[in-house]
């Protein structure tokens, strides 16, 4: 809503210019969005909230400045000068079919205007305050709406079929041909002004109909005005996407008193610069006409609320100010200050929306000053808690960056298609009725589509060495219900090292993905790893992931399909695990972890190097070892792997480092060489492995 | 002549204490002369060899020659001057022995020190999203007056993200928060959308918990706006709830201040202007002195651009809890009232690291994402 400053003036007798008046109605309720300075004493664009219908007009703003300033609001009271002979009842018949619809309905007849381009005067206000001018009768209809707030609308009376006004729902299907030139199909449910011979606007002022448009050549208008419901005009405008100052001020309630005077008005200025003559009296049909509700405010209810007092003074000269009409109606009437004071106010017509006691304490706190409730900090009654898994997911968030990896945040809205490239068979997708685009028209059903695509993003950008990992949601349906299920999604690529001073260059690889999701899974107890995973993982350098016999997710390298379709010229590995059991777990295990006696006898360590066949795995080797049920090994560790040189084709050089550590004495050489001696027989007779010579 | 160790002090014909204590004086000298010559550990060797060796060090032949064929009347002055010599000795060689050590190891050959300019080994480190920064400090400010954290479902029903909150169907605040859409099976009971705030969660809490409530909400929100600079169709808020029997607008500022001055320091400036919210009343817009130009409305290089001249910035929304939305949980308005604040964590860690495009947030580039280690 932009206020024209001298305009405003005619309602309110302040001195302060536009800038000042912007800065302090910003402080009580009415956002400023900016001062346009210089065009008629400036012009305030004021962003009035959706609550605020009233304020949708150069009369409503100079009441909340008046109410502000403390300067008195002037009344409206026009006062055309009618015909003596002729009554707009006889010119025109109104009828309300829908009630509901169409509250009141006001029309007055003017005779023998002459059509022309409005004074200037008049073009520079409209102008000013954003509306195109058109012709006087036109702009005088929309000059009323912005100083009035009332949406209002002339009709060629000539055209008007019978001279008859019907107000109706719209009949499903039913055409009218818009001011805009465009054929329309009403919304059923939305309210017609008809006449004789069908729809001729849609709520008056919303849009009016081609068929009884002003021209140059009318002579006769029939001026609406009238007050429609605000959800059906709201619905309207929505369905048929008919967003006009009209609607906007229809859909969120005008004031039904105000039509009548807004009309009068119209006719005053219409006559002034349009000449013709004002048929006496108005058709007006008030079918939903409201008695004013009574509505009380306390001092014990401001106090409750707000925590601090106001004056009688001030809530009483605010709501007189504001249209509330405060009368002091507890038994202490006259005390003034009273603890149990109470105050009965009218709400005004322009003031649909405060029904509440609250409301009015709203009313009183804005406008009597927010910053005069001094700032305090309330005392905690109970503890705070955390998130149940804020421990957990801290220490996962911090090791994961002490291995190097950084966290992203991504949008979970994906392509379809790429969804779908790590999208298990039994997951539904979920999927949004109305995206904005193909590219989001899901929500990720994995934590790995959207690291894959940050991924992307950096090898496209030159940033080839990345690590990442997130903590974000996966989202699926099951049937009409959402599931959200908290994931861990890592994803590499290139260096895991750069070429250093101190170190060379190295790949990252399988290795380091399964080593540092290792590393997190002690956490949890430890993460067990088996063969397999899903499609979009290579074959060969993949494997499921498990906490007991949970399984949690999967890690592994990017399938070459995969990676194709996201033209990634350089391996690229990728995990995800569920959090959820991974949390729980973590918590579990800390609470059973205690505290293991350091043994006092050395440790011995001894080294096997054996030679094995290609699909002889480590654990068949641990398997082996452990089955000889030698209780003093406390652990069999993979020292090093080689195939190559000085190692037969279709076999692999791996050594195991066994240590043996007794909690009972120190272990003999004979002790060490009777259990080295059986750990080598069952690799030979088990597995077929040799022993190497070191 | 030369004092001389190798012989008793009677065959020097030392006969008097004041003899015995020039004797000592002149050891000292010749001590303090030998200790100038010391450059290295090879020389304070010698030095020391000469001194306290054990077989035929100075020390043991003053015992030998001096201190015990010394005459009664003389041993005890003997002893004395004995005693004080070694001492100083002992101190001085000491003392030296740490100093030349220290040398050779740091200096004595040049391609043994380190050039501190070069870097020691790198170790790559991994950092947190600056998002989830921003969160936590909230988080922490909040927990710190006693606010515990909670979270919520992103995909919603309509009843929490609008009804439940005052915001019946056809309400024209819905056409300012354009929503996504779940599509659901044909003939699903009802519709399912993405929350547009982090408010729903308001309604969970007080549905599952009775007065006193304080609790905040971190979590990611959706609107339907077209990708700029300045929106994104998913971003973050952090939600606040206070509910008890004597929670008041006074509270409320208290609180908002506080987490505000925590934020951006104390000295930043607030104040609430008047808004509305279906679901708070009085409603307020919170606003900072603008963090860039101090509030002042200009910059050096005139109007600036972050405040656009105001001297002010709009943080976030937040207001009383509406009455009627006590109807929906089973609270009685009568008894209880409160506040909640809804804040977008984009927008504030925008404002305070200066970021410029919120698009740079979710692009995660590397190099975006070191700035913030």
């Amino acid at each position: 809503m932009k206020v024209v400053y001298n305009w405003l003036k005619e309602f309110v007798d302040v001195t302060a210019s536009a800038e000042e008046i912007a800065a302090r109605i910003a402080l009580s309720g009415t956002n400023i969005g900016g001062v346009e300075k210089g065009v008629l004493g400036g012009v305030v664009d004021a962003e009035v909230t959706s609550n605020r219908p009233d304020c949708l007009s150069v009369y409503g703003i100079a009441r909340e400045v008046s109410a502000i300033y403390k300067t008195p609001l002037k009344p409206i009271v026009p006062k055309p000068v009618e015909s003596t002979t002729a009554k707009a009842s006889d010119a025109v018949r109104v009828a309300i079919e829908s009630p509901e619809l169409c509250a009141r309905y006001t029309a007055r007849v003017i005779r023998g205007v002459k059509i022309q381009p409005s004074p200037a005067w008049l073009r520079e206000r409209l102008e000013a305050a954003g509306v195109t001018s058109i012709s006087n009768v036109v702009d005088v209809t929309n000059y009323v709406m912005l100083e009035l707030g009332n949406p209002m609308h002339a009709f060629d009376l000539g055209k008007v079929r019978d001279k008859s006004i019907v107000v109706r729902r719209a009949k499903p299907g039913e055409k009218m041909q818009t001011l805009d030139g465009t054929e329309r199909v009403m919304d059923p449910g939305m309210p017609l002004v008809c006449d004789g011979d069908g729809a001729r606007a849609i709520g008056s002022g919303v849009m009016g109909g081609a068929s009884t448009e002003i021209s140059f050549s009318t002579k006769d208008i029939l001026l609406e005005c009238a007050y429609f419901d605000p959800i059906s005009i709201r619905r309207a405008a929505r369905s048929m996407k008919l967003h006009t100052e009209a609607s906007t001020r229809f859909g969120r309630g005008v004031d039904p008193e105000m039509a009548e005077v807004a009309s009068r008005r119209a006719a005053e200025l219409i006559l002034q610069l349009a000449g013709g003559e004002l048929l006496s009296g108005v058709v007006d049909v008030y079918p939903g006409k409201r008695a004013a509700k009574k509505i009380t405010v306390t001092r014990a209810e401001i106090l409750r609320v707000m925590g601090a007092d106001v004056p009688d003074k001030e809530v009483e000269r605010v709501l007189s100010a504001l249209g509330f009409a405060p009368v002091r109606v507890d038994q202490n009437r006259g005390q003034e200050g009273a603890l149990l004071a109470a105050w009965e106010c009218t709400q005004p017509s322009w003031r649909a929306e405060v029904e509440r006691e609250i409301d009015l304490i709203e009313e009183i706190a804005r406008v009597y000053g927010l910053d005069k409730f001094p700032a305090r900090l309330p005392v905690a009654r109970t503890g705070a808690a955390r998130l149940p898994q804020y421990e957990a997911e801290t220490r996962l968030r911090e090791r994961l960056m002490g291995l190097g990896y950084r966290e992203i945040v991504t949008i979970p809205h994906v392509d379809a298609q790429r969804d779908e490239l790590f999208r298990a068979a039994n997951v539904t997708p979920a999927k949004l009725a109305n995206p904005l685009s193909e590219e989001a028209g899901v929500l990720r059903s994995t934590g790995s589509v959207t690291v894959a695509a940050a991924i992307e993003w950096n090898l496209n950008h030159g940033q080839r060495n990345v690590k990442l990992f997130e903590i974000g949601r996966r989202y699926a349906l099951n049937g009409a219900e959402a599931v959200e299920t908290p994931v861990l999604a890592i994803g590499a690529t290139g260096e895991v090292r750069p070429q250093g001073l101190h170190d060379g260059a190295r790949d990252y690889s399988f290795a380091d993905l399964k080593g540092d999701l290792d590393a997190i899974g002690t956490l949890s107890g430890g993460i067990g790893w088996q063969d397999g995973g899903p499609e979009w993982l290579n074959a060969a350098k993949r494997g499921r992931i498990f906490l007991k016999e949970n399984e949690l997710g999967a890690a592994g390298m990017l399938a070459k399909r995969v990676a194709e379709k996201y033209k990634f010229r350089q391996d690229v590995f990728l995990a995800e695990i569920a959090l959820g059991p991974f949390y729980c777990a973590y918590y579990g295990v800390k609470n059973a972890r205690r505290y293991e006696p350091l043994p006092r006898f050395p440790a011995v360590e001894r080294d096997f190097s054996l030679l094995l066949a290609d699909g002889v795995k480590f654990a068949d080797v641990t398997k082996t070892i452990q089955s000889l049920g030698i209780v003093e090994i406390s652990s069999i560790e993979a020292a090093d792997l080689f195939r190559g040189k000085n190692v037969p084709a279709g076999k692999y050089s791996l050594m195991i480092r066994v240590i043996f550590q007794s909690r009972e004495a120190t272990f003999s050489d004979a002790q060490i060489a009777e259990y080295s001696g059986k750990i080598v027989a069952a690799l030979e007779k088990n597995l077929g492995a040799a022993l190497r010579a070191n | 002549m030369a004092t001389s160790v190798d012989k008793t002090l009677a065959e020097q014909g030392v006969q008097s204490a004041e003899q015995v204590a020039a004797f000592f004086e002149e050891l000292r000298a010749r001590f303090d002369t030998e200790v100038l010559a010391i450059q290295d550990e090879a020389s304070w060797e010698a030095v020391r060899h000469a001194w306290q060796g054990r077989k035929s060090g100075i020390f043991v032949l003053i015992t030998d020659n001096w201190l015990k064929k010394a005459n009664a009347e003389l041993k005890a002055v003997v002893g004395q001057g004995f005693n004080a010599l070694r001492k100083y000795v002992d101190g001085r060689l000491a003392q030296l022995e740490s100093e030349v050590k220290a040398g050779t190891e740091a200096w004595e050959n040049v391609k043994d020190r380190v050039d501190l300019s070069l870097p020691g080994v790198v170790r790559p480190l991994g950092s947190r999203h600056l998002i989830r920064q921003v969160f936590q400090e909230i988080e922490d400010i909040f927990f710190s007056i006693g606010f515990s954290v909670v979270e919520g479902p992103e995909i919603e029903t309509p009843y929490y993200n609008f009804e439940a909150l005052n915001i019946p169907e056809h309400h024209p605040v819905r056409d300012d928060m354009d929503t996504f859409y779940m599509d659901l099976p044909k003939g699903s009971p009802g519709q399912l959308l993405l929350r547009t705030h982090t408010s729903p969660m308001q309604i969970r809490t007080m549905e599952k918990q009775k007065p006193p409530v304080r609790v905040i909400v971190p979590g990611r929100v959706y609107r339907r706006d077209n990708p700029d600079a300045t929106h994104s169709f998913a971003f973050h808020q952090v939600e606040g709830l206070a509910v008890d029997t004597d929670i008041t607008f006074c509270d409320f500022t208290g609180t908002i201040e506080y987490f505000v001055k925590q934020f951006f320091g104390a000295n930043v400036k607030t104040r609430f202007r008047p808004s509305y919210f279906p679901f708070t009343e009085p409603s307020v817009e919170f606003d900072v002195s603008c963090v860039f130009c101090g509030g002042s409305g200009t910059t050096a290089s005139g109007t600036c651009g972050k405040c656009k001249g105001a001297g002010w910035i709009e943080l976030f929304g937040a207001g009383m809890v509406d009455p009627a939305v006590y109807g929906f949980v089973g609270y009685d308005p009568k008894k209880v009232s409160g506040f909640a604040f809804g804040i977008g964590i984009d927008r504030l860690a925008m404002l305070k690291y200066g970021i410029d495009d919120i698009q740079a947030f979710f692009q995660n580039d590397v190099r975006f994402l070191k700035q913030f280690p």
